[in-house]
């Protein structure tokens, strides 16, 4: 799970405030395991410095509260690229898919088109491990295997969220 | 390669219900493409104009240049009996004659006489790893025996193309990848067209390519990424 | 569980509906032809029975007067008519059914259809028979039929009691008919080979769409329904249809009774009251009818009653064996046996006959499967296109099924090829003598009492009529005893149409018809001498009169008028050769009518059983087939797989039944009366394609359905 490109893709959506940024994460993509304050202000100065995000405003008074960030174009560039590119199809990826799916929607990006290219993705991965498997031994075919019915586990939740996608939007973008 | 089946721009209805919406899809020859989609996408509907089955609405079938969605019925048919094969889900053997006698049938449809028919026919059982299932009747053959008879029936009359509407549908795992490494293995060697039909990743995953077809339309996202 | 059933079957949606129409169509024309055939067993029974009160027995135990009675025979243009001269003999004497009052000397009664005829015809040809004053019409209760010509003519005691036949009668009823047990045996036979295909039918017909209704009971069974609720609700179903079809059938039956009366099935008309249904036959019917669809509908259920997953796998049944050729094979060699060995009493050769018939028919119907299994191999074993080895496998697997929808044609076929072949065999043998021919234009009388001379004025009066050739008194030849012929005449006498005298003949021998018993007429004909001199034939009486005519039907009816007239004391009426035996041929020939309408009646109840059976093997096989006509096999390769699974076996079958029937027919012909089998007319042959038309296009009605059922549809939605 990329905490520093979920950040900037949160703030693609509108500048915010570290604290806004650390309670969004932690109701999509927390479950249970909320980002620590300190992960999100260091995080978002490792950003800052490498000209990703610029703080805009700052309010009077003191703490890391009163700075609100703004995402800059290399950063948008940096999500953009992100969320166009699929995961290495391998097991356990299922937050990095969702993250990316929910963030897509956030953002008003074609979710669909991700999922496809991620689909494709799979298959030809799915593909190497048919042939993996119809030509080598019976280790190497169960092996390939092991890797296909985890990818058909992934494949399965891309069709499903898929089909569910308009009611995922309306969820993440009230 | 060259484009040996071709769908531009389908449209077809049920009534009222649209099923296809502009679908396009070019199949190399020798190719292995796999339609995949969700229920009710219209893969089968797309497989059935392909094979010249429905004629569209609107839009082109070409195979091997000839424009089949402008034929006559009869002329589909022939089409259908004498250069495309065919594996269906489940029943298509017909229940009184032997296995050897199904397999023999789209030869006899086409006239060849019945004892080149059968030896061609028994050649399929050994291949397909069937021997001495020649006498039994469907009701006699498991699940994935049968399909393996209904792949050699589909190939017996060396069609170009062989259309494959989930074949694998009503079988479990590892009956269904048994049936679809065979089918792949002898498509291969013989550099017959294969367009499956299929829901199932693992299925779609012996193809060489794959579309998606959603709402009517087809998606290749192989065609987007590269 | 009724209420439920009877709520499924009523108000189950539109596919229970239109079952239960189908269902109740099939038995209303089913029960319909049931109670014609009884009705019309019961109308032959009550033509016998005022048949047997045409003639009387003599009964003089009562205390009336008694009545004399003498029915004798007589002809119209080679029709039947009925003279019965009565003469009461006191005051208490019967009156004769049908008429008001026993009618005095000098006066008679005709029946209506007798009474037309003397309406259209001269005097001279007609009703000069019947001198005295017409009182009026015979009524329906004295006759047979509505077209029996029949007159009843009042005499005195004296003159009556000297006719032939006369009896003393001094009670006449309606008493039960004492019919020849062959004539009712004939008559159970034909309503069975009715009967029996009426009976499949309303059997097949009660399991339309059987696998439909499997499923839906499967389902049922899944959900917890036990097999008894099932089976109440099955039979709720099947009687339902089928009471609503028995009622529709009794309308139909009603409906259509005078239509179907006037057509003569025995040769006469019925009248529509004596096609009646008496108690039990209705009640028989009534209650039969739908206990036996729920009795069937029980029966279809046996598989599914015993798993809730219902009919599962296509298993192949065990092939019939060869032993059931046994009872076929028995039967026809009794019927060989009876050659050589016939007993010598009627009620033997009955008792030889009637079991071998009926072994042929049974033994015809159990090895009707194992005949279907073997010629479905053959053509399994030769099939090159893929519709024949369809349904040559189809047949070979199980082809109990295959026959049973055309066991009713097989009998019925069966039953009528034996009875035509029979009848047209007699018919050949004994008919009318052909038009033109010197025999169709001889009118002979033999005397009761013989005479010692013609008087010449009678003989003027027959040569003046018109188209009269010859007219010849024969004699009675006192030496018949020692094998000669009946009759002498000299050789100066005998017309040259009927031969030449033996060389230096005078006098000469011959029958008293002028022509040999089973032989023609004929100019080359050579009679033998006879031992008298022409002196001593004069001295013989005079037995018989021979006129010959050109044929005319008025020469023939003016001789025969002016000769009963002469000879009132008949036995038989004068007739024509052919006349006596031309009225037997006529119940005969009424018989093959009845074989000819149970032909084509069983043909197509054949054909609906078959299409029944069509429908159910194409929605068993909805899939496979349609899965074919997809991969691009032609509908008419469908279609022939359907035509080759009904129509071969239906053509074989009647094939093979008809073939059989002949030979039954020819070895009790050959047995019984010694005649060689006559092939029948084209007119029968004609009648079966009539029927095999009807039957295939009852099939063919089906092929619609083939195409709608396998379109590409089928595919999808499974």
């Amino acid at each position: 799970m990329s905490v520093p490109l979920t950040l900037l893709g949160l703030l693609e959506r509108e500048p915010s405030h570290g604290y806004d940024l650390k309670r969004d994460y932690d109701a999509f993509f927390g479950r249970g395991k909320p980002l620590p304050f300190g992960q999100v202000y260091s995080t978002l100065s490792r950003l800052a410095r490498d000209g990703k995000v610029v703080i805009s405003d700052v309010a009077p008074g003191s703490g890391p509260d009163r700075k609100r960030y703004i995402i800059t174009d290399v950063g948008a560039t940096e999500v953009e690229q992100w969320l166009t590119q699929p995961v290495d199809p391998e097991p356990h990826l299922q937050t990095v898919l969702f993250a990316k799916v929910v963030l897509a929607l956030m953002l008003d990006r074609p979710a669909a088109e991700y999922l496809d290219t991620q689909r494709s993705a799979h298959l030809r991965r799915m593909r190497e491990l048919t042939e993996i498997k119809r030509a080598g031994n019976l280790v190497d075919a169960l092996l390939a295997d092991h890797g296909l019915y985890h990818l058909e586990a992934d494949l399965r939740w891309i069709e499903m969220t898929g089909a569910r996608l308009d009611a995922l939007r309306k969820e993440v973008r009230p | 390669m060259s484009i040996v089946i071709e769908a531009r721009d389908v449209e077809f209805s049920f009534g009222q219900t649209p099923a296809l919406r502009g679908a396009s899809v070019a199949v190399e020859a020798g190719e292995i493409l796999a339609v995949m989609g969700p229920s009710g996408s219209g893969k089968s509907t797309l497989l059935h104009c392909l094979a010249g089955i429905l004629v569209p609405d609107s839009g082109e079938i070409l195979f091997d240049g000839a424009r089949v969605h402008a034929m006559a019925e009869t002329a589909r048919s022939s089409l259908r009996r004498d250069r495309f094969g065919f594996v269906f889900q489940f029943g298509q053997l017909v229940p009184e004659l032997t296995a050897v006698e199904n397999v023999a049938l789209p030869l006899l449809l086409s006239g060849v006489h019945r004892t080149q028919a059968l030896a061609k026919a028994r050649a399929w059982f050994a291949r397909l790893g069937l021997d001495g299932l020649e006498q039994r009747r469907s009701g006699e053959l498991s699940g994935g025996q049968a399909q393996r008879v209904a792949l050699a029936r589909g190939l017996v009359a060396e069609p170009q193309v062989l259309f494959a509407d989930e074949p694998t549908g009503a079988l479990d795992s590892l009956t269904g990848e048994q049936v679809m490494d065979l089918l792949v293995g002898a498509a291969r060697e013989q550099g017959t067209t294969v367009i499956l039909v299929t829901h199932e990743p693992r299925i779609a995953a012996y193809a060489d390519r794959e579309v998606m077809v959603r709402d009517g339309r087809v998606n290749a996202p192989d065609r987007i990424a590269s | 569980m009724i209420r439920f059933g009877l709520r499924l079957a009523v108000a189950g949606g539109r596919e229970a509906l239109t079952r239960l129409v189908v269902i109740a169509a099939a038995v209303a024309i089913g029960s319909g032809l049931l109670l014609t055939t009884l009705a019309g067993v019961n109308a032959v029974d009550a033509q016998l029975t005022r048949y047997a009160s045409i003639y009387p027995q003599t009964s003089t135990a009562g205390a009336a007067d008694p009545l004399w009675w003498s029915t004798r025979d007589d002809f119209f243009h080679g029709r039947q008519i009925l003279r019965i001269d009565v003469a009461a003999t006191g005051s208490t004497a019967p009156t004769p059914v049908g008429i008001p009052t026993t009618p005095g000397p000098g006066e008679f009664y005709v029946s209506p259809a007798l009474r037309e005829l003397l309406a259209a015809h001269p005097a001279d040809q007609l009703s000069d028979r019947y001198p005295g004053r017409d009182l009026g019409t015979v009524g329906p209760a004295g006759l047979t039929s509505p077209d029996t010509l029949l007159a009843i003519i009042g005499g005195t005691p004296d003159s009556v009691g000297k006719l032939p036949n006369a009896r003393q009668v001094s009670d006449i009823g309606d008493k039960p008919a004492l019919p020849e047990t062959t004539m009712n045996l004939i008559l159970g036979v034909i309503a069975g080979g009715l009967l029996f295909p009426v009976l499949i039918f309303i059997g097949t017909a009660t399991r339309l769409s059987a696998a439909r209704r499997e499923q839906r009971f499967a389902a049922m069974r899944l959900v917890g329904a036990t097999p008894r609720q099932i089976s109440i609700v099955a039979a709720v179903e099947a009687t339902t249809a089928a009471v609503a079809g028995t009622a529709v059938g009794f309308g139909l039956f009603y409906a259509f009774r005078d239509p179907l009366a006037g057509i003569p099935f025995t040769g006469m008309p019925f009248f529509p009251s004596d096609m009646s249904l008496g108690p039990l036959d209705a009640l028989l019917v009534a209650f039969g009818v739908p206990a036996g669809a729920a009795v069937a509908a029980q029966v279809s259920l046996r598989r599914v009653r015993i798993s809730p997953l219902g009919v599962t796998r296509r298993v192949t049944p065990r092939a019939p064996g060869a032993y059931r050729l046994i009872p076929m094979v028995l039967g026809v060699a009794v019927l060989f046996f009876a050659i050589g060995f016939r007993p010598a009493t009627s009620d033997g050769q009955a008792a030889v006959f009637l079991p071998g018939l009926l072994l042929i028919m049974a033994g015809l119907v159990f090895a009707g499967p194992w005949l279907t299994m073997v010629g479905a191999r053959v053509m399994a074993r030769y099939a090159n296109r893929p519709a024949t080895l369809i349904a040559a496998r189809r047949l070979a697997d199980n082809p109990k099924a295959g026959f049973r929808a055309i066991s009713g044609i097989m009998l019925a076929l069966f039953v009528t090829s034996v009875a035509v072949g029979v009848i047209t065999t007699i018919v050949d043998n004994r008919g009318p003598a052909p038009i033109g021919s010197t025999d169709a234009g001889t009118v002979t009388t033999v005397f009761d009492e013989t005479m010692p001379s013609v008087p010449d004025p009678l003989v003027a009066e027959l040569r003046a009529i018109s188209g009269v050739r010859s007219a010849t008194a024969i004699r009675e030849n006192p030496n018949i005893m020692d094998g000669g012929e009946v009759g002498v005449i000299a050789c100066v006498d005998l017309p040259s149409a009927y031969g030449r005298c033996a060389d230096g003949a005078n006098v000469i021998e011959v029958p008293f018809g002028l022509s040999r018993w089973r032989e023609s007429a004929s100019p080359a004909t050579v009679w033998p001498a006879a031992s008298f001199t022409l002196d001593e034939l004069q001295r013989l009486p005079v037995g018989a009169m021979v006129v010959g005519t050109d044929g005319s039907a008025a020469a023939v009816e003016r001789v025969r008028t002016v000769l009963e007239v002469a000879f009132p004391t008949f036995w038989v009426g004068p007739n024509v050769p052919g006349d006596f035996e031309s009225d037997f041929a006529d119940t005969l020939r009424g018989w093959e009518q009845l074989a000819n309408v149970i032909i084509v009646a069983s043909l197509a109840l054949g054909g609906c059983s078959l299409a029944v059976s069509v429908i159910g093997g194409l929605t068993e096989r909805r899939r496979p087939f349609s899965l074919l006509r997809l991969s691009g096999a032609p509908v008419r390769v469908l279609r022939r797989v359907v035509a080759l699974e009904s129509a071969v076996p239906m053509l074989a079958v009647a094939a093979v039944a008809i073939g059989m029937g002949l030979l039954a027919a020819h070895l009790f012909l050959r047995a019984q009366m010694d005649y060689t089998l006559v092939a029948p007319q084209p007119r029968f042959y004609a009648i079966v394609v009539v029927g095999l038309a009807a039957c295939l296009g009852v099939i063919a009605s089906t092929l619609p359905l083939l195409e709608r059922i396998t379109g590409p549809e089928t595919a999808r939605s499974e």
